[in-house]
């Protein structure tokens, strides 16, 4: 119960920081390999999007196979929904939203907290929903509908990947170790914050 | 199974139709500077006819150059090339810097060479990410490096059709020693007439090669098929034999990704290396990342449905005859 109002209280910080007006900063990587390669790039070389899906990946693993395939479905599938909307509506935050996820996802991996699946669901959906619609906003300048399919189509990589590898982990300092990292989740996305408010 | 082959084939035509695109061999254009006198040079800028239209980018030269004979066009088969005499000044040409307005919304990499009186030369790549090449001095061999192996690696990525046999080889292939074997066959193979290619002791002519390229896909949907029935054949069990015969294919393909007119000699063996290190990094990106993507799916324990476990050998063979029926049509027609 406890969990899911973790996920009530910051879906609707999610929400709210949304609906605050601010300058779009947002911008895709130009790879020269066409908007669906240029979809990858950005993905890969924007920490505020890699980092959240990396995490969600990380704390699947920690919850197991089960957890690990939501994750891989319906994290690229909530997050191209998300695009599409967001290249429709166009409405930007002022707020770093990305460092929310820092902090819920970073959060729950140190804590390497149980999660019922049906939170687990609502968490992936939630998380590929805000970025994807972010993504989408930034999509609207260069490109598109196939450069959203480029960033999804990586993103269900990447989620398969490091969740089954953190799946497959034996050893109980590993685990620790995965913890560790989602603590250092937390720092940043509070650096994050500390940086916007300044 | 109406249902199937329904999904099937819209699935087909629907990758189809957009992997047209993504199958068409990416040509490099080309700007020449030859220096003809003290202050003039002759710029000459060959610019891909960009799917089947003229290419978008458009050169700008920098403002203290002046033209003095007017530009003149040439329609080619594949490119259209622009030829204009310019006086740079007493500035000269050092550290000036050519840029190509519109390069951005493309794939396409513009070689740039100068070529100074008094022999030496110098090239540089521009490229989407950064549509502008400036002249300066002679560059260091790790520059050359670094840009051509990001070529070759850009090359092999945009080319589904060679990622797409490598797809088909890895789906037949069984064990990881004949794996091993396959792979580095098909490498050895391109290695070779790439090098053949580039080095200019032949050339294939790309309208038949393509369609040879696409029947290479082809070839290897109905062993795929065969493979998962359990039936064997002379590919599955030599894998390694099929793919280094269509590798030596592939090879010519690739070679049209490095564009080597007007290239210093001295450059070429260096070019012609890591270039080929840039395309081995992409292919083995594209294998890693598949093994990895498999092994992963068996941790997760991911059942996929039948149709969803025969997608990618259906795409290997509907691609395959897909870009084989398209080709040999443009084959057709570059032949009349």
């Amino acid at each position: 119960m406890r969990e899911i109002s973790i996920i009530r209280i910051s879906s609707f910080l999610t929400v709210a920081s949304l609906i605050l007006p601010g300058p779009a900063s947002a911008h895709l990587v130009t790879t020269g390999m066409g908007p669906v390669y240029d979809g990858i790039g950005h993905l890969l070389l924007t920490p505020e999007d890699l980092v959240p899906a990396l995490a969600l990946a990380l704390f699947a693993g920690l919850r197991g196979a089960v957890a690990g395939r939501r994750a891989m479905f319906l994290l690229p599938l909530a997050w191209i929904m998300g695009g599409v909307v967001g290249s429709k509506l166009n409405v930007t935050s002022a707020f770093p939203i990305p460092a929310l996820s820092f902090l819920l996802l970073g959060g729950l991996i140190a804590a390497d907290l149980y999660m019922p699946a049906a939170a687990f669901t609502l968490l992936s959906i939630l998380v590929g929903l805000v970025h994807g619609f972010l993504n989408g906003v930034a999509l609207n300048e260069g490109a598109g509908l196939l450069g959203l399919i480029g960033i999804t189509t990586m993103l269900f990589i990447l989620v398969t990947l490091v969740s089954a590898s953190v799946v497959s982990l034996k050893r109980p300092w590993t685990r620790v170790a995965v913890r560790v990292a989602g603590s250092w989740i937390v720092a940043t996305g509070m650096l994050m914050i500390g940086w916007a408010m300044r | 199974m109406r249902c199937f082959w329904l999904i099937l084939l819209t699935g087909v035509f629907v990758l189809a139709t957009g992997a047209t695109a993504w199958a068409h061999e990416s040509q490099p254009g080309t700007l020449e500077l030859r220096q003809v006198s003290n202050d003039r040079y002759e710029v000459t800028w060959r610019a891909p006819i960009y799917f089947g239209q003229p290419h978008p980018a458009r050169i700008e030269l920098p403002g203290h150059w002046n033209t003095v004979v007017e530009p003149t066009m040439r329609l080619l088969p594949d490119s259209q090339v622009f030829r204009r005499i310019v006086t740079v000044g007493g500035q000269g040409v050092e550290g000036s810097i050519i840029r190509f307005p519109g390069l951005e919304h493309t794939i396409t990499d513009i070689f740039v060479r100068l070529n100074r009186l008094d022999g030496t030369t110098m090239t540089a790549v521009a490229r989407p990410s950064k549509p502008y090449a400036q002249l300066r001095g002679e560059r260091t061999w790790s520059t050359t490096a670094v840009e051509y192996i990001g070529l070759g690696f850009h090359h092999i990525l945009q080319g589904v059709d060679h990622l797409l046999f490598v797809l088909g080889l890895l789906l037949i292939v069984r064990g990881r020693m004949l794996l091993l074997k396959t792979i580095t066959a098909f490498t050895i193979a391109h290695s070779i007439t790439l090098a053949i290619a580039t080095l200019g002791y032949a050339h294939a002519p790309l309208p038949p090669l393509n369609a040879a390229i696409a029947l290479s896909i082809l070839f290897l949907g109905p062993e795929i098929v065969r493979s998962w029935r359990g039936e064997t054949s002379w590919t599955i069990r030599a894998p390694w034999v099929v793919a280094f015969l269509f590798g030596l294919l592939h090879g010519f393909g690739f070679a049209s990704g490095l564009s080597t007119t007007g290239m210093p000699k001295a450059e070429l063996p260096l070019a012609l290396l890591f270039f080929n290190v840039g395309v081995e990094l992409g292919q083995l990106v594209f294998v890693f990342t598949a093994l990895s993507l498999v092994r992963s799916f068996k941790v997760l324990g991911v059942r996929w449905p039948r149709l969803v476990e025969a997608l990618p050998g259906y795409t290997v063979g509907g691609l395959g005859a897909y870009w084989t029926i398209q080709r040999t049509v443009m084959l057709l027609g570059y032949l009349k």
